[in-house]
């Protein structure tokens, strides 16, 4: 199963397998820092030295020059980190997954892990009145993407129906 | 194995010195995985007719069920030519009641937070910009 584009996305589609089999589905969320291989830094490195040679692109203007110039260049060796969510059930063979590299999204994810935990537990709904709240102080960016998320949840609903039949179908 | 489930305040605790044990190795994972309890507790599934009867059995049950939710790094030996160390396999369980859900994952999120800190910063470069420009306007102040 291909990893979706964005985490509402995932939340969406990991809800309503949730609803379907609540018992058997799991969550698993994979932080992994990878020290990256000799050949990765070699491309790094070579990819540097390419930037470096070229030059700057006319449409940077005098005044970004400087800065852009001055700007750390990143260590080839930097270790690569990532956060992988994924919905599996064992019993359907379905896996959901969505990966990130942004520390700043993780928060937002494991609200988000809480909120399927309600499914797990079976507990109604919450309205994220509460969750919202919370992200939003933290940054305008993540403001947006809760807002998509209550607009994905009342339509996350409507299709449960949708979701139910199809379950039978497959079980036929 | 109820008896092995740590306490939600212990599996804290060391799910923090896990992710820190990665952050100080520099390299590592941290797995994370939470689900349904349903071993080991009151909740027996129906006898086999009444599944085939209702195959959503599941979806309904009559009292919200705990979540067991467990934890665990990757294991690894150590290898000539390598910096590899031998690391056992660590595995942390915890079983969280459905009324205590919400706090343990405000409490959850927090632990993560912090010991994830491996991941891309919000706005790195452009706060980097700011602060040499700010040092760039003070120098040229102090030498106009």
């Amino acid at each position: 199963m291909p990893y979706f584009k964005t985490s509402t996305e995932w939340f969406e589609q990991s809800s309503l397998l949730l609803k379907a089999r609540p018992t058997t589905t799991r969550i698993t969320s994979k932080y992994t820092v990878l020290k990256p291989t000799a050949s990765k830094v070699q491309k790094r490195q070579k990819y540097l030295e390419k930037k470096a040679a070229r030059p700057a692109k006319p449409s940077a203007t005098t005044s970004s020059d400087a800065p852009s110039q001055t700007l750390p260049t990143p260590d080839p060796n930097e270790p690569t980190s990532t956060f992988t969510l994924k919905t599996y059930d064992p019993e359907s063979g379905t896996c959901l997954q969505y990966q990130t590299s942004k520390g700043a999204e993780v928060g937002r994810l494991i609200g988000s892990l809480g909120r399927l935990a309600r499914h797990m537990a079976a507990l109604p709904d919450v309205p994220e009145t509460t969750s919202a709240a919370g992200e939003a102080t933290s940054t305008p960016k993540v403001e947006d993407d809760t807002k998509d998320l209550g607009a994905a949840v009342p339509a996350a609903e409507q299709k449960q129906g949708g979701g139910g039949k199809k379950k039978k179908k497959g079980k036929k | 194995m109820p008896g092995d489930h740590l306490s939600n305040e212990e599996f804290f605790t060391k799910l923090g010195d896990l992710l820190e044990n990665n952050r100080t190795k520099g390299h590592g994972t941290v797995f994370l995985t939470q689900k349904r309890l349903t071993f080991d507790t009151d909740f027996s599934p129906p006898p086999a007719a009444k599944i085939a009867d209702d195959p959503l059995w599941d979806t309904h049950p009559q009292n919200p069920l705990p979540v067991v939710i467990r934890a665990s790094n990757n294991k690894s030996s150590s290898r000539p030519g390598t910096d590899r160390e031998d690391i056992a396999k660590t595995k942390l369980s915890t079983v969280v009641q459905p009324d205590q859900l919400d706090s343990f994952y405000g409490r959850y999120a927090d632990v993560c937070k912090a010991g994830m800190s491996g991941l891309k910063k919000r706005d790195k470069k452009k706060g980097k910009k700011d602060k040499k420009k700010k040092r760039k306007g003070a120098v040229g102040e102090t030498k106009g």
